[in-house]
């Protein structure tokens, strides 16, 4: 009976390899002979493909729910006296069952491209399909392989040390790793979809168009993954911040970082008709840069605290990775010349000109991420010394890049295309600059002494200013109607200022959070106190609770306020059976105006050590996060419906109206 | 007449209230510096992952972060402090690398692709002149224009 299972799930995944086979084998014949194959053939493949990867999901899940530790997955990962929803997510918290849980999203991506792939005569979408067979028969390899979940012990274990403490601790892994996996795989389709055009040697916009909405996807899902990450590690890592410049965070950020740069590129492409070789290459480095990060999280070659798995996956994600780059780029260098369009701005005082100064930093940005996350291992390869690249690094390079991409958001969207004059600029931005300078003093004469914060702050006024002008003169009549009007009319710009609003309310609340600061840390006897942030800070009392999976130890910090108690903050830590690493569980006391964080450094009955923050409107980093999220998939939304239709240029019918 | 009143007003505002901002930063002084914190912020705790001494609650972490506030009072300079730790653990342990050696690299490269990135956009490719059609390219393309106009007269009829 305890084979049933696993042999169930390992038939899902030979299932899904020999479907991406047959996909990729299927695919490429189609594309040269759009008669070769039958319709029906491909849509039974990928049928085939998405059903082995669920049964191999569900197989998995089976067997942590039945505590079937005759899996070695099971037995590894798991543990009896794991809660539901936390069984759940083991299925994602180990090596194999992560690339599974890959696996399965990467057939949902190919199930959705194939529904639109209306017959054999789509060689663009055939062509796709042919592709992300290929990097599906990679991921079903690697399960089947070097990362097989469902390999059986010959004598299971009666119970395991469960998942990494740090993976069972919290809500958020059950929604910021597939959240991060929708991304990241997401990314395939345009690239499955921009090789395919480049096989058949066609450029032009329609590999663009039918990419856009699953990249807008991604690019959602991954923005919303990044965001969640930071919150998960502010909410349980412990060490007051959100963001540790490691290398699986930047993991993570290089591909969004190139990602963002495509989606503002291919507007270019798509209004202007400019920047298709280049679109080639962002799409392609994207996918590209989604594997190295892969390799960088999967395989043991960096330290971090997410490296969660060790083990031979990393040799074969290296070669596909250098199989993609090399493969990718050699077809570009081959293709090239035929897609490449050979106009260029006008001016770089335009729209197309701003969107180009906002590719060069993005990639920069994402070139530098890169150079410092795998600098320390190239070194240590060549040399052998060890060398590290960390927060002063990538704070010193990233903040310059910043400030040129908040600056380029405040001016880029108000910009007519093809060649800004003076005096439109001047007419249009005079107001936002205005509000930007006295927003700039306001908060100087509050007695803020930051150059960085003022500057941030006058960046993102100049740019909330100019959406709210930008609204102001576009909205035809002043009834309701007209604004709602308005923004489905040219939902694609409005979905972008919406971003751009959430980017403007993160990057000031990352340098007020971090330029206003405050931080303590203070070692407390037993009904000791000591002031911070305004209150009395008193150290009541320690207590122990037993739960079922783990020992809790927590401190019981109780703030006063003029005597009166207004909160007690209950920081506590975390030891798990089995597993000798305590995790901290930090208290976090938040309101709109700021986030008191409370963090144990050291515990013992009668004395602590406490670790205090006040950050600042913290609280809001998390709201700029969602807005960004919305915009994206508020912009994913608005494709539903225009489908097939050429969007009305607005921005050219909203410059005559300066 | 209003509407020039207006503009000069709307500089004249933006310039004296941006002046308040410089002048404000200028005179308030650079912010007080937690010295001992942005030290702290570039070591690295030699026995966590990738975290700086300031982030991390390990004894080694903490000790460290005594040495680097007992070298501040007495007297040490930045420089002094750092080379204190490099003596002891390396390079390995400034998380900001030195620009020189084996980490100088990390430095010069963005250095040198900024600029290289800046005179790719400055630079404008003039398109090459269209060579002119034969004439019998022409023809085609006249015929197939005429059969495109055709049909959509159709198609409005």
């Amino acid at each position: 009976m305890t084979t049933v299972i696993p042999a169930a799930g390992w038939a899902g995944a030979l299932l899904g390899l020999a479907a991406s086979l047959v996909l990729a084998v299927l695919g490429f014949r189609v594309q040269r002979r759009p008669d070769a194959v039958r319709h029906r053939q491909l849509h039974t493949t990928v049928w085939c493909m998405l059903g082995g990867a669920a049964l191999a999901m569900l197989a998995l899940e089976v067997a942590l729910l039945t505590d079937n530790f005759a899996l070695a997955y099971v037995a590894e990962n798991h543990t009896r006296s794991s809660s539901l929803l936390f069984t759940l997510t083991t299925a994602w918290s180990g090596l194999g069952g992560s690339l599974v849980l890959w696996a399965l999203v990467l057939a949902g991506y190919t199930a959705v491209v194939a529904r639109g792939v209306r017959s054999t005569d789509d060689r663009l979408g055939t062509g796709a399909l042919a592709i992300m067979g290929v990097v599906g028969v990679f991921f079903f390899g690697l399960i089947t392989t070097a990362a097989n979940p469902f390999e059986i012990l010959a004598i299971p274990p009666a119970d395991g040390p469960g998942p990494n403490p740090l993976l069972r601790d919290h809500v958020m892994v059950a929604f910021h790793p597939p959240m991060l996996y929708l991304g990241y795989v997401g990314f395939t389709v345009p690239f499955a979809f921009a090789m395919s055009a480049l096989l058949l040697r066609r450029g032009g916009v329609d590999w663009l168009r039918r990419t856009r909405r699953a990249n807008l996807v991604a690019w959602s899902f991954l923005t919303g993954g990044l965001v969640l990450g930071a919150w998960w590690s502010y909410e349980v890592l412990g060490w007051g911040g959100y963001w540790a410049w490691d290398p699986v965070e930047n993991a993570a950020l290089i591909p969004w970082l190139v990602a963002t740069a495509f989606i503002h590129s291919s507007v270019v492409q798509l209004k202007r008709g400019m920047l298709q070789a280049w679109n080639f290459v962002l799409v392609l480095a994207t996918f590209a840069l989604t594997i190295l990060g892969t390799f960088l999280t999967r395989s043991s070659v960096v330290v971090s605290v997410h490296s969660f798995s060790q083990s031979a996956v990393g040799p074969a994600l290296l070669a596909f990775f250098v199989l993609v780059l090399g493969g990718g780029f050699t077809l570009f260098a081959l293709r090239g010349e035929r897609v490449a369009s050979l106009s260029r701005p006008e001016s770089l005082a335009s729209r197309e000109g701003l969107f180009l100064v906002n590719n060069l930093l993005l990639s920069l940005f994402a070139f530098v991420v890169l150079l410092g996350t795998v600098y320390p291992i190239l070194v240590e390869a060549v040399t052998g010394s060890q060398v590290s690249v960390g927060r002063p690094y990538f704070d010193r390079m990233g903040v310059p890049l910043a400030f040129g991409l908040l600056l380029a958001m405040g001016v880029g969207p108000f910009t007519p295309y093809r060649r800004a004059t003076g005096t439109v600029l001047w007419a249009r931005l005079r107001v936002p600059l205005l509000a930007a300078s006295a927003a700039a003093a306001g908060v100087v004469l509050a007695g803020v002494r930051s150059v960085g914060v003022a500057a941030v702050v006058a960046l993102a006024v100049l740019m909330a200013a100019g959406t709210v002008r930008q609204l102001w003169v576009s909205v035809p009549g002043r009834r309701p109607g007209d604004l709602a009007r308005l923004l489905r009319g040219q939902r694609a710009y409005w979905c972008g200022q919406l971003a751009h609003l959430g980017v403007a309310l993160v990057a000031v609340v990352i340098a007020v959070s971090g330029g206003l600061a405050t931080r303590a840390t203070v070692i407390l006897d037993r009904g000791e106190s000591t002031g911070f942030a305004g209150y009395a800070v008193t150290f009541e009392r320690s207590e122990e609770h037993r739960w079922p999976d783990r020992l809790v130890t927590d401190a019981h910090i109780v703030f006063r306020s003029g005597g009166q108690v207004v909160r007690v903050d209950e920081p506590r830590l975390n030891s798990f059976p089995g597993r000798p690493q305590a995790v901290g569980t930090p208290s976090v006391w938040s309101t709109p105006t700021r986030d008191i964080y409370v963090a144990l450094a050291d515990l013992s009955p009668e004395r602590i050590t406490l670790n205090l923050y006040r950050y600042p409107l913290m609280a809001w980093m998390w709201v700029g996060g969602l807005l960004v999220v919305a915009g994206g998939f508020w912009a994913v939304s608005g494709r539903l419906r225009g489908r097939g239709g050429e969007p009305v240029p607005v921005a050219e019918e909203v410059a005559t109206r300066v | 007449m209003s509407s020039r009143v207006v503009r000069i007003g709307t500089v004249a505002a933006t310039v004296l209230l941006l002046a308040v901002a410089v002048i404000g930063l200028l005179r308030g002084g650079p912010a007080p510096v937690d010295r001992a914190y942005e030290l702290e912020q570039r070591l690295r705790c030699p026995v966590c992952k990738s975290v700086s001494i300031a982030e991390s609650g390990s004894d080694t972490a903490v000790a460290m972060r005594q040495v680097v506030t007992e070298q501040i009072a007495a007297g040490r300079s930045d420089a002094e402090i750092v080379d204190y730790f490099r003596a002891r653990y390396g390079d390995w342990v400034l998380l900001d690398p030195p620009a020189r050696g084996s980490t100088g690299l990390v430095w010069l490269l963005p250095a040198a692709a900024a600029p290289l990135g800046v005179m790719l956009l400055l630079t404008r490719r003039r398109p090459e002149p269209a060579p002119a059609l034969s004439g019998s390219d022409r023809e085609r393309v006249s015929a197939a224009v005429e059969r495109i106009r055709a049909a959509e007269r159709e198609d409005e009829l």
